[in-house]
């Protein structure tokens, strides 16, 4: 799993990346209400919004950490937004990419270095 | 637990009479084949049913005429009856909008004369009231800067520069206007980053969008050197009026550089809030945009005032008629009650009470910017998150203590702030007495946290789940 | 005059306690050059001086001594008394926004109540808490379609809507680059249905059609929103409210967003507002819609309550990506029309709405029959119809004006290959003997060619 300095994860296996928010963007946006997820087919680039994440409070654009063509949204999270709050990093995923461009990856954080940007930001992950 | 009208429906009951029709109307029926079909499920209720019920609502809302407001960015002032008197005067309240020009004389001339005087109040050239709102009078400004840079060949300005502090409808009207909205920073003084400002601004910017006082009550000092940097791109200078309040006849927009504004009649004119609205945003510009101004106009021919409908440079009409006439009724009495001596000693006792109020509180909360404020300030309710207490715990607190919360989380760049307007109109005793509510609440912190945090407790709900409101709307009653 | 509460002993105490040696001293942020000093003459009025003065501007309107026959978008009706009594309540009249839901119980169940009238009304799935009036209602709606499918960028609109609202719509659509095609109408009023459905296509984001028209003619929308529909587009039908107590609702033509301006139904003509839009729309399409929207939910201890909701469509949360730049609203309107729509009830409505066409019907009718008048067509229609007297210019406005009739509007200003036409309203407010006297002057006028 990489992470973005924007709070999104990707998991790649296949070059088909499973796309979500982590724990502390769903911590940080508080109980999410909706989930405006990508229509299937289309084309993102590296950072475009792709998805948007809706409390009652505010409203945070999801960006694709990768390029490549959405294959596939999370429909369960239309019945059950919460589940991004209660398993942001498993049953919370939001959508699937076939990526364009692995190189990409490189560019990301892993775990470690994500929590370590945190912490030195003052916030606790 | 509180029924809904369409709950007290009771069939066959009914309020309403009808004058005495005529048999020779009866034989005239619209076409079978495009009438309704679907029953109209409207609730059936006598009068006194009615009245009742909306005695019940009433009694679960607070006004001003209630309670203290001190809503940030708001200005919630009395709302003078003797408005209320005169805008339903027969002679006002029956004008047909498109009624012939010399039956409505009276009606033209109150648009004219209080654009006169709104002008004349900030140093602008030429103004129209057709705005319905602040918004709306934000959307036709922009509109306004659109059709100038036009008219000059020069197409490409793309981007609106607006402070990261700025009220929401600031960057929303952008957006309507077909522009970009650029933030800019504001520094640890609270006010605009200058040096930001100048990274910002371009051949591409078509305006900065600027409230000053700001939305922290501030007033940014450094207005002149603003001007500098947005005009000497080629941009324009465009004024939020919603904190109009602080300068009346103290400083005027025209005369700090900016281009254009727009202004709340409901907000420094104390036209009533109504539960939401309306209110009235009229817009005001210099020479420069005045050719611009949407339509219909009124002007004055010697003794005798016209309606102009006709002009190639103006954007066109932005609301169905002449916008919200009554409300320019209860802003015109205003302004002609207070004259131009009361109007200034209305920001001297607004910028007065907040300072006033700031001093007694600052012994309870962080207060991120320690110069003088304007007419509103800003406090931060930080210091017990340790209690597990934030702002919005110590808003819904005050609600038993009788008084309005301030305005919370906003401006969005003070965590867990509140934003605190008092305005003019109350006396020492009203805001001493918000205070010990205060300290109340403080010290209810330190003995009790639960209390607050579960507040209110003596408002007719307690608190509502915004979250399950917003997962599963339901947006009506069922219609049986 | 002015309603400042504290006098000197409390000012100096406020100073005192603040540190302040005077109020100038607290304005000294401001740069010197800029500041005007403090003027000395008191030139405000007493209350009873106010009074005075907007007594005698408003004797300047002679209005109110004319028989109107005016429609065009703003309409003459009897406001019930307990309307006006309501809404100076000062827990409505001077109540902010409701932010704070506990203290506002009672306006936000107003305007669940507001949006399930609007609802039935127009037979539509959800509603909004009011946009500023019909024309800024059009516009928002032509956004909303544009927002709901992106990749198109046309609309379809009726040349015969009002044509105020329409220059709103073009002012609002002016920043998006839309093409906006106009279905042109016939001589009898009504919209040419085959012209209509050619120019509605698969890049057409939505449909905009009058209900009744600027003409007061009924057009088929039914058949036209099933194009709409076979195309993908939105169908979008303004329309006088009271039109829903007799002629289909929106729901049933066909319409995905329904909207108008509430003022028929419990608002004063006003020269023109406050009025109050609205809008209705399909389920779907909820967080398209603008403005402020107030659901149900329960509290702590599952009693019932009233929120703003779905604020994520809104300036304040999602800023330059809302749905609209809309904040305060027309609310107190809102809550007027409210109380109307109960003052009336489901069965008065519905006679209401009856006895405005039957009025007109019959001025129309009778009119009609004089030598010489020639009405605009035989298109059905409500509370308003159009009429040739045979004059052009002003005389025969003149001649009703002198006899103490506004006799309706000159429809020629606003459309040229209608001159010397008159767009006639008739509302409950016309007693028979009224009409019959607009009609005996009419056929003076007849008789005078």
């Amino acid at each position: 799993m990489r992470f973005t300095e924007t709070h999104e994860w990707i998991d790649v296996k296949e070059n088909v990346g499973v796309v979500g928010v982590s724990a502390f963007a769903q911590k940080e946006l508080g109980d999410i209400v909706y989930v405006e997820l990508p229509k299937v087919g289309r084309e993102v680039k590296k950072g475009q919004e792709a998805a948007v994440l809706e409390s009652t409070k505010a409203a945070a654009d999801v960006y694709s950490p990768a390029s490549g063509k959405i294959i596939e949204v999370n429909a369960t999270l239309n019945q059950k937004p919460e589940l991004v709050n209660t398993s942001s990093e498993g049953e919370g995923w939001l959508f699937k990419l076939q990526l364009s461009d692995p190189q990409e990856l490189t560019g990301l954080l892993d775990k470690q270095a994500y929590q370590a940007n945190l912490k030195d930001s003052g916030f606790s992950p | 637990m509180s029924k809904t009208c369409f709950e007290k429906t009771q069939p066959g009951q009914h309020a309403y009479s009808m004058s005495r029709s005529d048999s020779e109307f009866d034989c005239f029926l619209p076409p079978l084949r495009l009438l309704r079909k679907n029953e109209l499920m409207l609730p059936e209720m006598s009068e006194i049913d009615i009245t009742r019920h909306f005695c019940e609502l009433a009694a679960k809302n607070v006004g001003i005429d209630n309670e203290f407001y001190p809503l940030g960015s708001c200005t919630m002032k009395f709302n003078p009856r003797v408005n209320e008197q005169c805008s339903a005067l027969p002679g006002f309240s029956s004008g047909h909008p498109l009624a012939p020009e010399e039956m409505v004389q009276g009606n033209l001339q109150i648009i004219f004369e209080l654009v006169e005087m709104l002008c004349a109040l900030c140093g602008m050239e030429a103004g129209s009231l057709l705005p319905c709102a602040g918004a709306h009078g934000e959307y036709t400004g922009i509109k306004m800067i659109s059709a100038y840079h036009s008219s000059r060949g020069d197409h490409q300005r793309s981007e609106i520069l607006i402070p990261d502090d700025a009220h929401g409808t600031n960057p929303a009207t952008a957006s309507m206007a077909g522009y970009r909205a650029i933030s800019i920073h504001t520094n640890v003084k609270g006010e605009v980053d200058l040096d930001h400002l100048r990274q910002m601004a371009s051949e591409r910017t078509a305006a900065l969008m600027l409230t000053n006082p700001n939305t922290l009550g501030l007033f940014n000092s450094q207005i002149r050197d603003i001007a500098e940097i947005i005009h000497g791109q080629g941009g324009m200078l465009y004024y939020d009026g919603a904190n109009l309040n602080a300068i009346l006849n103290v400083v005027k927009p025209g005369e700090m550089g900016f281009d254009v504004m727009h202004l709340n009649l409901h907000k420094t004119f104390s036209t009533p809030h109504g539960g939401g609205g309306p209110g009235s945003g009229p817009v005001l510009c210099n020479e420069k945009l005045a050719k611009f101004l949407p339509i219909p106009r009124v002007e004055k021919d010697g003794n005798h005032f016209k309606m102009s409908w006709k002009d190639v440079s103006s954007i066109g009409q932005i609301c169905s008629f002449h916008g919200n006439f009554a409300i320019y009724l209860r802003a015109y009495l205003y302004a002609k009650l207070h004259g131009n001596y009361g109007l200034r000693r209305i920001a001297e006792n607004a910028v007065l009470n907040a300072n006033y109020l700031k001093s007694k509180l600052i012994q309870f909360f962080t207060i991120p910017y320690s110069q003088s404020c304007m007419h509103e300030f800003v406090i931060q309710a930080d210091n017990y998150l340790d209690k597990g207490i934030k702002a919005l715990d110590i808003a819904k607190r005050l609600l038993d203590y009788g008084m309005h919360a301030p305005t919370i989380y906003f401006p969005l760049i003070v965590k867990e702030c509140m934003l605190v307007e008092p305005t003019e109109v109350e006396s020492k005793a009203t805001l001493d007495q918000f205070v010990e509510a205060m300290a109340a609440i403080i010290e209810e912190i330190q003995q009790d946290p639960e209390l607050v945090r579960t507040a209110p407790h003596k408002t007719p709900v307690s608190r509502l789940d915004e979250v399950l409101a917003a997962k599963k709307p339901i947006l009506k009653a069922q219609l049986k | 005059m002015d309603f400042i509460s504290n006098q000197k002993a409390q000012v100096n105490a406020m100073l005192e306690a603040i540190g302040a040696g005077s109020i100038e001293e607290l304005f000294a942020s401001i740069p010197q050059n800029l500041k005007h000093r403090a003027p000395h003459r008191d030139d405000g009025l007493s209350e009873s001086e106010g009074v005075i003065l907007m007594e005698e501007i408003a004797a300047k309107n002679t209005f109110s001594s004319y028989e109107s026959y005016l429609g065009a978008g703003a309409y003459e009706h009897y406001l019930p008394a307990v309307i006006g009594f309501i809404c100076s309540k000062s827990e409505f009249l001077t109540a902010y926004t409701p932010y704070q839901p506990e203290a506002s119980q009672g306006m936000l169940q107003a305007t669940f109540e507001f949006q399930s009238a609007i609802c039935a009304l127009t037979g539509m799935d959800v509603s909004n808490a009011s946009l500023y009036d019909g024309a800024t209602a059009c516009a928002e709606a032509m956004l909303m379609a544009l927002r709901y499918q992106k990749e198109r960028n046309k609309v379809v609109i009726a040349s015969s809507l009002h044509p105020h609202y329409f220059s709103v719509v073009k002012q609002f659509l002016s920043s998006h680059g839309t093409l906006i095609e106009r279905i042109p109408f016939d001589k009898d009023g009504s919209l040419d249905r085959a012209k209509a459905e050619a120019l509605i296509d698969d890049q057409t984001s939505a449909v905009l059609l009058p209900y009744p028209s600027f003409f007061g003619v009924i057009d088929e929308i039914k058949q036209i929103s099933a194009k709409a529909k076979a195309c993908g587009s939105l169908m979008v039908v303004c329309a006088n409210p009271l039109v829903y107590g007799l002629y289909a609702s929106a729901e049933e033509i066909g319409a995905d967003i329904a909207v108008g301006d509430i003022q028929p139904l419990g608002l004063p003509l006003q020269f023109g507002g406050p009025y109050c839009g609205y809008m209705a729309c399909r389920q779907d399409l909820v967080r398209q819609m603008p403005g402020r929207i107030v659901g149900e939910t329960i509290d702590a201890e599952g009693k019932r309550g009233f929120v703003l909701t779905l604020q994520a469509r809104e300036q304040h949360i999602r800023r330059e990506k809302a749905t609209s730049n809309i904040c305060t609203n027309q609310a107190l309107a809102a809550l007027a029309s409210l109380v109307c729509m109960l003052w009336y009830g489901r069965q008065g409505l519905r006679e209401l709405a009856l006895t405005n066409y039957q009025r007109t019907a019959y001025l129309r009718h009778r009119l009609g029959q004089l030598p010489g008048v020639v009405l605009m067509g035989n298109a059905p229609f409500f509370n308003e119809f159009a009429l040739s007297f045979g004059y052009s210019g002003a005389e025969a406005f003149e001649h009703f004006r002198h006899r103490g009739i506004e006799p309706g509007l000159d429809l020629g200003k606003y459309y040229p290959e209608f001159n010397g036409y008159l767009l006639v309203a008739v509302t409950e407010t016309k007693t028979k003997g009224m009409l019959d006297r607009y009609i005996q002057v009419a056929s003076e006028l007849m008789v005078r060619k």
